[in-house]
């Protein structure tokens, strides 16, 4: 539990499909941190931690882009475990401001890798994947969350339906979020008739690669106005009052979901039919990554952080879940062989 | 192409890994010897059906297949094996591959 530090500010730069040329990682995660610190109020000049995470800043490193950012930093970290580095990061800046290293810490994420470059990543992700699953034409996540996903179904004795509901109700979160790549609102049948990519997977299963960046502000709560506090301790599954998961594949989705201990009985059928199908359960409410794009791992946890502060400080708009005073945030990533290696959470609180 | 697909046998414990580890897992032995799996059954399978970046990409079919030795690895299928199929391994390089047992 951090009582004495908390996010005061989230920012993102636009999301998109296909780089224009002038646009890159670096110019991204700058609109982001331009727009994370108007959130928060602060001036770039009060800054003096950061930490950063992406997968095509090489060969540049989190110094070359403080320097390039015009920082002066006493604290400084680089994370490099994909889909859980936002909740990495996170938890180094709040234990760093709690213990004085830094007072002001930007936590920030991005990519724009473009397609092509996407695969070149996926492909090469680490010599295991470059050894025995790159040679077979495996496909990079899809084919591996195309295994998980078949060994899930049969598992909890989920239909291809059932993943529906969650891409479906994230689309119609999405339609609220101008960010989002992807906005027009779906219908199972259009879910259905969708291509299969990597069977059981089809289009709407597979997160759309886009390039955009993420950051938040994490201060001490002495300099805080509006903020979210994030804790662990104390906290029922029940509580939570909205969440975000993180969403590469509606499969991963149902899996930290049940870990969490928030699928009662660990029947992921019955949650997927009722509590997403009938919109009783508030998840990825800016649409999660399958609708609002994936700008690479390490954003990808960046954003559902910024959602669910959104929501905490009840700015969400019209995606604002009435009263919401706790959030779960997750993240999961580093698909090492047969499935991801890393995964972490947060519970952020709303401070009244 | 090579008959069978090699893994990493822990000396202390006879655990065998794929891939190599540097430790064992159960017994965080140092020492590695190579043995061959040649058999597995197939669990899960799917077909990849478009790759990023490919324009004129071919269907190909993966498969996550446990082998004779209890390893769960992933392996190119090389004809048209359903799950519950017994395949026999060979591998191409350091890459995985299957197909029905004869």
């Amino acid at each position: 539990m951090h009582t004495n530090a908390a996010i005061i500010g989230v920012g993102q730069s636009a999301y998109t499909r296909r780089p224009q040329p002038g646009q890159s990682t670096h110019t991204f995660i700058r609109d982001a941190v331009i727009a994370a610190l108007a959130d928060a109020e602060i001036d770039l000049r009060e800054v003096d931690g950061m930490a950063v995470a992406s997968f095509s800043l090489a060969p540049d490193a989190a110094v070359d882009l403080a320097w390039k950012l015009g920082l002066s930093l006493r604290w400084l970290v680089q994370d490099t475990n994909g889909g859980s580095s936002a909740m990495n990061m996170l938890g180094h800046a709040l234990r760093a401001v709690e213990t004085g290293a830094a007072s002001v810490i930007l936590v920030a994420g991005g990519d724009a890798t473009g397609l092509g470059g996407y695969a070149k990543v996926a492909a090469n992700f680490n010599v295991v994947t470059q050894l025995h699953l790159a040679p077979l034409g495996h496909g990079g996540p899809n084919g591996v969350y195309a295994l998980v996903t078949s060994r899930q179904m049969k598992t909890y004795g989920l239909q291809k339906s059932d993943y529906g509901h969650l891409a479906i109700a994230q689309r119609a979160w999405a339609a609220h979020n101008p960010y989002a790549v992807y906005r027009t609102p779906m219908t199972m049948e259009d879910y259905l008739a969708a291509p299969l990519v990597a069977d059981p997977l089809s289009r709407y299963d597979c997160v759309p690669v886009v390039a955009g960046a993420q950051a938040i502000v994490v201060a001490l709560l002495i300099v805080v106005v509006e903020a979210c506090a994030v804790g662990t301790h104390g906290v029922d599954p029940g509580d939570i009052d909205v969440a975000s998961i993180y969403d590469d594949y509606p499969t991963m989705v149902l899996a930290q979901l049940n870990d969490l201990g928030m699928i009662p009985g660990n029947d992921l059928a019955r949650f997927a039919r009722r509590d997403i199908g009938e919109r009783r359960f508030p998840l990825n409410t800016w649409g999660g990554m399958l609708s609002a794009g994936q700008p690479g791992g390490p954003a990808g946890g960046l954003n559902g952080i910024s959602e669910a502060v959104l929501q905490l400080q009840h700015r969400a708009g019209a995606r604002q879940v009435e009263g919401a005073r706790l959030a779960v945030t997750t993240g999961y990533g580093m698909t090492l062989y047969r499935y991801g290696a890393t995964a972490a959470a947060a519970v952020l609180e709303r401070l009244e | 192409m090579n008959r069978g697909v090699a893994i990493w046998r822990c000396v202390k414990c006879r655990t065998g890994f794929f891939p190599q580890r540097l430790l064992c897992s159960r017994c965080h032995g140092d020492t590695f010897e190579q043995d061959r799996v040649y058999q597995a059954v197939v669990e899960e399978i799917s077909t990849i059906r478009h790759m990023l970046g490919q324009t004129n990409w071919q269907p190909r079919r993966i498969a996550s297949v446990r082998t004779c030795d209890g390893q769960r690895i992933t392996v190119g299928l090389t004809d048209e094996s359903e799950p519950g199929t017994v395949i026999e391994l060979f591998e191409e390089n350091a890459a995985p591959f299957g197909a029905a047992k004869k």
